[in-house]
């Protein structure tokens, strides 16, 4: 049986922005620390140049932090309790190194059931582009939220 | 040339273990991450009674921090600019403070519109076993052709 969800289907199509943010050397040092990351290229300016880049470079997932300061609307999903992220995606495209400022475009990708052994829940999925300053798209981020009974 | 111990595509194969990359969270790393991520606090990753209210064990990694740690074990092994793709499923919440192992194994290779791209299966473990994050990843190696 095909599960008829109801929820607001006018937000296919509409793009939330936000930005752009400054992404600073400190700022990249600062999330390095946080999770350990010690490799020269997201640590330290001199390494970062002899390696061909711009300056310190974010590790590949930093774009994530950006994303929940996009304001994104309720698609009021008539189904479930409680909600939890389940899962995320991050393609990089493109460098993303100190002094950069991103923007962040966000838009309603899909809303589907899945039913499994702990029965069916909702995924809503939000897809984020960001590009820098001179509009190369540098990464694409999924964010999924699961609505369960 | 690639950089110190990183793999050029002819020498990875199928089956292929990348890792293991052992990791702790520790509680200031986490109030450090939400501070960057601009999560108020306190919060159910840094507060034990918040996370009880949620019915949490305790306080939990956010899954974008898990997200983090995971694609260090990708850019340690293929270099900072490797990784093209990581897509994860959050399984089971990740508590701070214990032993995180992190492997991947690969799963496929191909060369495709002129890149050299290897494909894997990445996964977070806790000391028990438990399957914490679970996902792919997709990397563009150097040839040794080019």
């Amino acid at each position: 049986m095909v599960m008829e969800l109801e929820y607001d289907r006018s937000l296919y199509g509409k793009e939330h922005e936000a930005g752009p943010f400054e992404v600073t050397k400190e700022m990249i040092q600062a999330f390095s620390q946080s999770i350990g990351e010690t490799g020269a290229v997201f640590n330290d300016e001199s390494a970062a140049q002899t390696a061909g880049y711009r300056g310190v470079v974010a590790p590949p997932t930093l774009c994530t932090l950006y994303v929940r300061r996009v304001e994104l609307p309720d698609i009021n999903l008539n189904f479930g309790k409680t909600r939890f992220h389940a899962g995320q995606r991050v393609q990089s495209k493109a460098p993303i190194v100190a002094g950069d400022f991103l923007t962040a475009s966000s838009h309603l990708k899909e809303v589907y059931p899945k039913t499994g052994r702990s029965g069916t829940m909702v995924f809503i999925v939000w897809e984020t582009t960001f590009r820098n300053q001179d509009g190369v798209v540098v990464a694409d981020v999924q964010e999924s939220y699961a609505a369960r009974e | 040339m690639t950089q110190q111990n990183m793999p050029y595509f002819e020498d990875v194969e199928l089956g292929d273990e990348i890792g293991p990359l052992q990791k702790v969270a520790a509680d200031d790393q986490v109030v450090g991450f939400c501070q960057l991520w601009g999560n108020p606090m306190p919060n159910r990753f840094t507060d034990a009674a918040i996370a009880a209210k949620a019915n949490l064990p305790g306080p939990i990694l956010p899954g974008v921090m898990s997200m983090a740690l995971m694609s260090q074990l990708l850019t340690q092994w293929g270099g900072p600019g490797a990784l093209k793709d990581l897509d994860l499923v959050f399984r089971q919440p990740v508590p701070h403070d214990q032993p995180l192992n992190i492997a991947a194994t690969v799963t496929d290779t191909r060369q495709e519109n002129g890149e050299n791209l290897v494909e894997c299966d990445i996964l977070m473990t806790g000391a028990a076993g438990e399957r914490y994050v679970g996902g792919t990843a997709l990397l563009s190696l150097p040839s040794k052709s080019q």
